[in-house]
């Protein structure tokens, strides 16, 4: 037994040599309707890093509780069944809906946080897939008007017409991120990586090695990932018609509905990735900036320099589009360094 | 040397050996892709992809559905899947641990640990 000690020994000097008191925590969950995976890197108790780590998944599934569209308990199913009463909100429903609305006349309605009944007229809710008729569309269209939707953020309390329905899916999972970054920052957490499902993600601080985090970009068109983007102490916002879609008579339907038109927005774009600081910014342009399209889109990018924020357009026709911000943080994947970039000015 | 100081000597020699295989185990352990498949957050199972001889596939099933699990050396996908979105079949196969596949409906997560990362994360 004795000669068997001392490799045990050894190996146990040996591979505790390496530590030096640096640890990395991963927890994945379901929320939000998609999976997160959250990565938190830091020195000392791995113990403190994983309670952080509880206390992220608390945040979310409180917010969910709160913020869920098709959860009969949340707020937002109460402020959508009220039939035009007031209801009360807690801080963070009353603040995310009163920011969402701020995005939604931004973007001049092409966000608009009550396109909700459209979503449940072509059965994305509940997966019970339809295409709904000119006349059902033309009805739809009537239901859907943001600045009907009054929040008093001080008092807490919002008010909705009846027949409208609000659903923050669009900026949810940005502003729970936007939450979660706050947290590790009071907790001196400088380096994390939390996916809110792919279509959120924040690169927080960089990687331990000091390097910044690899996102790769997803081809809309394809399975592959078309290109990388490095990024340090930033937010990443993705809107695809690839995401969540159905098809019918030869036709494909995806989640993204143009308010203008109550059916999926069809723009010519494939996929838009919006990098800024702000994980609510990231979310909330991206779908607004799909529903644009690239001309449309580049113009508001033009327009609103000050909001500083990046933008990766994807055409139906795989065009990528790029604004300068982002020229030394993307690059093209080996498969796809035939594809053409132009670097938007 | 005495015979006993060789002796200590050669078993010091052998300890170290076996220390260093052990090391080097482990370490080819971490570097090799393993599929882990977990259903709401519980492993179900763990395959270590380079050790895959012929392709095999095997069905998951519980009360939420079920899920056909194609596996080749190196890769893994879902093959087929009574989910009403079919998201998880559609995404093919993965072969590093950049996105994992996610039946959403039925819970089921399959991600790839080890054998490097190309990327920390994917968005789309």
């Amino acid at each position: 037994m004795r000669r068997l000690a001392l490799p045990a020994l050894a190996l146990a000097l040996l591979l505790t040599g390496c530590g030096s008191g640096a640890a990395t925590v991963q927890n994945s969950l379901f929320a939000m309707d998609t999976v997160m995976s959250f990565t938190l890197n830091g020195e000392g108790d791995p113990q403190a890093l994983q309670d952080t780590l509880g206390e992220l998944g608390e945040i979310i599934h409180g917010l969910e509780d709160r913020m869920s569209a098709t959860d009969e308990d949340s707020e937002i199913y109460a402020l959508n069944h009220a039939q035009g009463q007031p209801v009360s909100l807690s801080p963070e429903t009353a603040e995310l809906l009163e920011q969402a609305l701020e995005l939604c006349r931004v973007t001049g309605g092409a966000l608009d946080i009550t396109a909700y009944p459209a979503v449940e007229a072509w059965g994305f809710p509940t997966g019970e897939y339809r295409v709904p008729g000119p006349e059902e569309l033309d009805q739809l269209v009537g239901q859907i008007d943001y600045t009907r939707l009054e929040v008093d953020e001080a008092d807490g309390t919002a008010v909705l017409p009846a027949g409208m329905e609000a659903d923050l899916g669009a900026v949810a999972k940005g502003y729970a991120g936007d939450l979660l970054a706050e947290q590790l920052a009071e907790q001196g957490i400088d380096s994390a990586l939390l996916n809110l499902g792919e279509s959120t993600i924040l690169a927080v601080g960089e990687k331990p090695e000091g390097t910044p985090w690899r996102i790769a970009v997803q081809d809309p068109a394809g399975e592959g990932y078309l290109g990388v983007l490095e990024l340090r102490d930033r937010a990443l916002g993705t809107s695809g018609g690839y995401q969540r879609y159905f098809e019918s008579g030869g036709q494909t339907y995806w989640h993204i509905m143009d308010p203008a038109t109550a059916a999926p927005a069809r723009s010519g774009l494939a996929g838009v990735t919006v990098v800024s600081s702000s994980g609510l910014l990231c979310d909330g342009l991206s779908t607004a900036l799909f529903v644009m399209g690239l001309e449309e889109g580049v113009q508001f990018w033009r327009d609103h320099q000050s909001l500083e924020f990046e933008v990766l357009f994807v055409t139906d026709e795989g065009e990528l589009y790029l604004t300068p911000g982002l020229e030394d943080s993307f690059s093209l994947t080996e498969e796809y360094r035939d594809r053409g970039v132009t670097v938007l000015s | 040397m005495s015979r006993n100081g060789k002796i200590v000597l050669m078993l010091l020699l052998a300890a170290a050996g076996i220390s260093l295989a052990v090391i080097a185990m482990q370490r080819e352990e971490i570097a090799d892709p393993v599929a882990r498949i977990s259903r709401d957050g519980v492993v179900l199972k763990e395959i270590p992809l380079d050790q895959v001889g012929r392709a095999y596939s095997f069905v998951l099933e519980d009360e939420l559905g079920s899920n056909t699990i194609l596996v080749e050396r190196g890769r893994i996908r879902v093959s087929q899947a009574d989910c009403p979105d079919q998201v998880c079949v559609d995404q093919g196969w993965i072969s590093d641990g950049t996105a994992p596949i996610v039946c959403l409906p039925h819970k089921l997560v399959i991600e790839i640990v080890g054998g490097g990362e190309a990327f920390d994360a994917a968005a789309g």
